[in-house]
């Protein structure tokens, strides 16, 4: 095993274990663990078996074969930041929508405690003002 | 179809507003006594009293917890309508330049266009910049309006729905992305001129600095892209100024 393939292996394992890690701490969510775990595996063999690549850029008539899993690699990073700003989207619209149901539903808990009759609630807004969340301990 | 005359009791007035402590209270007084109906404030995370001058003036008042823009305040406004079920909602701003007495001229434009949504304009009002910005929408989109971002509306409970939905709740401002919404949906726009003021507080959020204008314009022209096309429905109609 030559020099350059130890340190590609050890980069590849190093970068599987983190990877493996952090889906085992579950600090990744659902689908993507099972990404990061197919990145993981992915690292992991091109890493020991780099002639992968070679027989790969054979198989499909890339005469230099090395650029290949950068081409890939790139065009994955792409796919990805895609899904990322899509799911960024989906999750800007669902907090814009509870945010707006938190200040209908405070309103109206305040009215309902109010029971329409008493003043005393115009004092209160001025507390709903400085605190910028939604109170846990919202009387 | 609607119903004509008669109370106005299923009436909302959405007023979203943002440190505007100065003219809010005011601004809800004159709605409550030239129109009647509830008045609602949409408190868009201000950090002076708005809410409470706007309580003070027998308003209806919604905190947000944090900002959400011109539009998510006034999204807010109509989420609220639709959930008490009201059957027309009002929207003008906090600061002034829209007199709610001109809201009845605004009304009796819209009951009798017949259409689901009256926008009111002040073509003099314009700039420069914004004729020009507004010509160039125009074209884009067909939608011919003089002014899109006249926050000056009323809404019927067809148009309150299509707003209040999710679909609504991605759009950054009030104006092209609304109205395209709406003709996407088969509503019909109907313009009517009033008079306003210039502001007399505050600032115009889109129309503030140059990067923000670029800012606007590229992100509504990706807008307009993204609905290119898809329909050409009639032209928004408008009142005769004699009217």
């Amino acid at each position: 095993m030559t020099a350059a393939l130890t340190a590609t292996s050890i980069i590849g394992v190093l970068i599987a274990g983190a990877i493996l890690y952090l889906v085992r701490r579950d600090h990744l969510h659902g689908s993507y663990a099972l990404w990061w775990l197919a990145v993981a595996g992915a690292a992991l063999l091109l890493s020991v078996f780099p002639q992968a690549i070679d027989w790969l850029g054979r198989a499909t008539g890339i005469a230099y074969a090395p650029v290949l899993p950068i081409i890939v690699a790139i065009g994955m990073i792409l796919l990805r930041m895609l899904k990322m700003d899509i799911d960024r989207s989906r999750s800007e619209r669902q907090l814009r929508r509870l945010t707006q149901k938190i200040g209908i539903l405070e309103q109206e808990l305040a009215a309902t405690k109010r029971g329409g009759a008493s003043e005393a609630a115009a004092a209160r807004p001025k507390t709903a003002q400085v605190i910028p969340l939604p109170k846990s301990g919202d009387a | 179809m609607r119903q004509q005359g008669g109370s106005n009791n299923r009436l909302l007035t959405v007023i979203p507003a943002r440190n505007e402590a100065a003219t809010v209270g005011e601004i809800v007084r004159r709605v409550r006594s030239v129109v009647g109906g509830e008045v609602l404030v949409v408190n868009d995370a201000s950090t002076d009293d708005t809410s409470a001058q706007a309580r003070l003036a027998g308003a209806t008042v919604i905190d947000l917890p944090y900002g959400l823009g011109a539009w998510g305040a006034a999204q807010t406004g109509l989420r609220y309508a639709k959930r008490h079920l009201f059957r027309i909602a009002l929207t003008l701003d906090a600061d002034g330049q829209h007199h709610p007495e001109e809201l009845p001229v605004l009304l009796d434009g819209w009951r009798r266009s017949g259409a689901n949504v009256a926008i009111g304009t002040f073509p003099q009002r314009l700039s420069i910049a914004k004729r020009f910005a507004w010509r160039y929408f125009r074209t884009l989109t067909g939608i011919g309006v003089q002014d899109f971002t006249s926050g000056l509306r009323v809404y019927d409970g067809h148009a309150i729905r299509v707003l209040a939905s999710r679909k609504a709740s991605l759009l950054d401002y009030q104006d092209l992305g609304v109205l395209m919404l709406l003709r996407k949906k088969g509503l019909r726009l109907h313009e009517v001129p009033t008079v306003m003021s210039p502001r007399r507080t505050g600032a115009s959020r889109v129309f503030s600095s140059w990067p923000m204008v670029v800012r606007y314009m590229l992100h509504t022209t990706v807008l307009c892209f993204a609905q290119f096309g898809w329909h050409w429905r009639a032209a928004p109609t408008r009142t005769r100024a004699s009217a």
